[in-house]
């Protein structure tokens, strides 16, 4: 008691708060510490559980579990090629599909369509993200598959000359099919992160291009798209990291074959899509080996994201002066200008 | 003023994590992803008069009987939920007594019985039949296929329907050169083991490189996820072929095929001859019998039974309350006694074949011995 009294009058200044003023800040500080340390923790024992789950796959099969072509249960011969490559293909796909269109559209709202329109149409691309990824897969199997198995078949013998992409006869479900799907399931990412990115363009650069002369085109071409590029890119990964781990749309309609498709349009497997499929009845071994196939989804997403992240912070490279738009251009609108 | 609205956060920010703490371990049972439909077991609102509500999950060909028997057992105050997740994963569910009763394919092998808590009785129920549906324009119901072209086009060595195999079995039909696209299930099943269990027997070259279970390795074919799945893409494709459970395939209006069986004749997959595969056959003393290749000469080969597996004691290894052993029990006498009218070849009835007598009869006497803690229920 008497010690507070002299601090008050003493030691301390007048603004200052007395420490149980503070202690609400202190509560705060350590009880948000302590959530954001719970996430991590969450991810790390995810990791480590996967790993000691999965060890004894790995134990046995080796790297010929990743690599290896053949999956087959009921044998208890697990080498999981035909995944990795499955997953890997599709997400191509569905970047070489998907990207050039959210960029299109991120390039359309930015600098061509009339003001007023700006906001419907982001709302619009970004609604796609509201479907269920559940009802893609449906809508893949009743309506998309049937209806595009005529131009597969006439791709596939018109440009059978080209090798893996023609010359097969086209399946029902395919690696094809479900990029295409993918596609549409990364265009809002992609969409938002570039219209964000292209949104940061100072304008002297574009008025720069303008005044000497460029066309329209010509300056989103010399001004706006190379500025953009490693947002841009940095948006691509992180639809790519949304495509590797995709389930029920690409379970739906991959066709789950347990060897690598010898074309496009033959059916393939997914590791999200093998364990959908067999998680329910696995056992023994068999488990083991679906968490090893979680674990390599795992840390191919993760390597993916890191190399997304990277790009996105180095897409501030222009503004250096305020580098914060790095971090903040997948958070948000209204980052910077 | 601050620090005070500051305190008041921290405090509910805490509380709203200790709430969340508690309230995920409260409930103690059906935490699985997959787990038997929506209440939790046992004590919700039961009596010893045999009502309440029951849990099950296990087999997607019998699931249709079952959602069945639950809307008519519900009008006489008993709830049953089946979650049709596959044979499988419903007899995982069982050994871990998260369910009180599993829909199963096939019997229950001894590995699976060490699996369960305790004693568990089987009790066949009904058999369904696997067709072999096909998509090709203008060919009706009946082609004729034999064990070893059936596992040569699932093998991918007969790739066009006019191939001499499947002609010289169908003289008189014209079968056009499309390409055979076959389709199976991608996900695990009871209804795969089937029909891979007829083709082991049938085709010692499918035994032996291929063999029989609940996922095996296709060597060609699209996957199709669950039996409507595989439905789905025989019916847009022309020239598949694909094993749809009879159910599915009447539903669909697919044709199919009529398949050589033991006796050596072409036998449609009819109730009749599908009930017909009953006869005959061994009953072992746990009635875990094997309709598939049944000896019979008027019976479908490819005819998969299904079971009802509960424990002998629900009470005691299953966690059940006397009030849900008794609904068990309520739902198993009527498996055997009046569910069993409600299957068969009628226009009102469930496309499956009904128990013979017999058998229904051995599946009473078993029920008579189920107990809960020892004492028989009533």
């Amino acid at each position: 008691m008497e010690a507070s009294a002299t601090t008050v009058t003493g030691d301390r200044s007048v603004l200052e708060r007395s420490p149980v003023g503070r202690l609400p800040d202190r509560v705060l500080k350590w009880g948000l510490s302590g959530l954001a340390a719970l996430i991590l923790i969450l991810i790390v024992y995810f990791f480590i559980r996967l790993v000691g789950q999965s060890g004894h796959v790995f134990s046995t099969y080796g790297l010929n579990f990743v690599f290896g072509n053949d999956w087959d249960v009921s044998h208890n011969i697990f080498h999981g090629g035909a995944l990795l490559f499955g997953t890997i293909v599709t997400s191509i796909i569905a970047l070489i599909i998907g990207v050039p269109v959210a960029v299109a559209s991120a390039v359309f709202i930015n600098e061509l369509c009339p003001r007023r329109m700006r906001g419907p149409l982001s709302i619009l691309v970004d609604l796609l993200a509201a479907v269920p990824s559940v009802v893609y897969g449906l809508w893949g199997v009743f309506v998309l598959a049937p209806k595009l198995l005529p131009a597969e078949k006439w791709f596939a013998s018109t440009f059978s000359f080209i090798p893996w992409i023609g010359g097969g006869i086209p399946q029902l479900y395919n690696y094809f099919i479900a990029g295409l799907i993918l596609a549409i399931m990364i265009l809002p990412i992609v969409s938002a992160i570039s219209r964000e990115v292209i949104a940061t363009v100072p304008a002297e650069h574009k008025e720069a291009a303008l005044a000497l002369g460029a066309t329209r085109w010509e300056m989103i071409r010399m001004a706006v798209l190379p500025y953009s590029r490693p947002g841009i890119t940095g948006g691509a990964m992180l639809g790519m990291g949304r495509a590797i781990g995709e389930t029920i749309a690409v379970v739906l309609v991959i066709g789950s074959a347990s060897k690598i498709g010898s074309h496009l349009f033959s059916q393939g497997y997914t590791l999200a899509a093998v364990i959908a499929n067999e998680f329910g009845e696995a056992t023994g071994i068999h488990t083991s080996a679906l968490f090893a196939a979680g674990l390599v989804l795992f840390v191919l997403t993760l390597i993916v994201n890191m190399i997304a992240r990277w790009f996105i912070s180095r897409g501030s490279h222009g503004t250096r002066g305020t580098g914060a738009t790095g971090m903040t251009i997948a958070s948000g609108p209204a980052s910077e200008t | 003023m601050k620090p005070r609205s500051m305190a008041i956060v921290a405090t509910a920010l805490a509380s709203a994590l200790a709430v969340a703490a508690c309230g995920s371990s409260s409930s103690k049972t059906t935490t699985t992803t997959s787990g038997a439909a929506t209440t939790t077991t046992s004590s919700a609102g039961s009596s010893s008069t045999g009502s309440g509500t029951i849990n099950g999950a296990g087999s997607t060909l019998a699931a249709p009987i079952y959602q069945q028997w639950g809307s008519t057992l519900k009008g006489q105050g008993l709830t049953v939920n089946f979650n049709p997740v596959g044979s499988g994963a419903g007899q995982t569910q069982l050994a871990a007594a998260t369910v009180d009763f599993a829909g199963s394919d096939p019997s229950l092998k001894p590995t699976d019985k060490a699996k369960m808590k305790g004693a568990v009785l089987q009790f066949p129920v009904a058999a369904g039949a696997i067709t072999v549906s096909y998509n090709l324009s203008g060919i009706k119901s009946g082609l004729k296929l034999d064990g070893s072209v059936v596992s040569q086009i699932f093998q991918g060595k007969i790739k066009t329907w006019n191939n001499s195999a499947i002609t010289s079995l169908n003289p008189g039909v014209s079968l056009p050169n499309t390409n055979i696209t076959v389709v199976h299930r991608s996900d695990s099943s009871g209804t795969t083991q089937g029909f891979t269990t007829w083709l082991s027997e049938t085709d010692p070259a499918w035994k032996s490189s291929i063999g029989s279970g609940k996922d095996v390795n296709w060597p060609t074919g699209t996957g199709g996820k669950g039996n409507s799945g595989v439905a789905a893409v025989v019916k847009q494709t022309p020239g598949a072929i694909g094993y749809v459970e009879q159910a599915y395939a009447l539903e669909n209006g697919f044709t199919y095929a009529a398949i050589k069986n033991s006796a050596g004749s072409y036998v449609l997959p009819t109730i009749p001859n599908t009930s017909a595969a009953f006869l005959g056959i061994k009953t072992p003393p746990d009635l875990g019998i094997s309709t598939v290749n049944s000896p019979n000469p008027g019976a479908y080969p490819i005819v998969s039974q299904t079971f009802l597996d509960a424990y002998k004691d629900p009470c005691k290894d299953g966690g059940a309350s006397a009030g849900t052993a008794a609904a068990i029990k309520k739902f198993l006498t009527y498996a055997f006694g009046a569910g069993q009218q409600t299957l068969g070849a009628g226009s009102n009835q469930l496309p499956y074949a009904p128990l013979p007598s017999s058998l229904a009869d051995k599946d009473n006497t078993q029920l008579a011995t189920m107990v809960c803690n020892g004492t028989a229920i009533s």
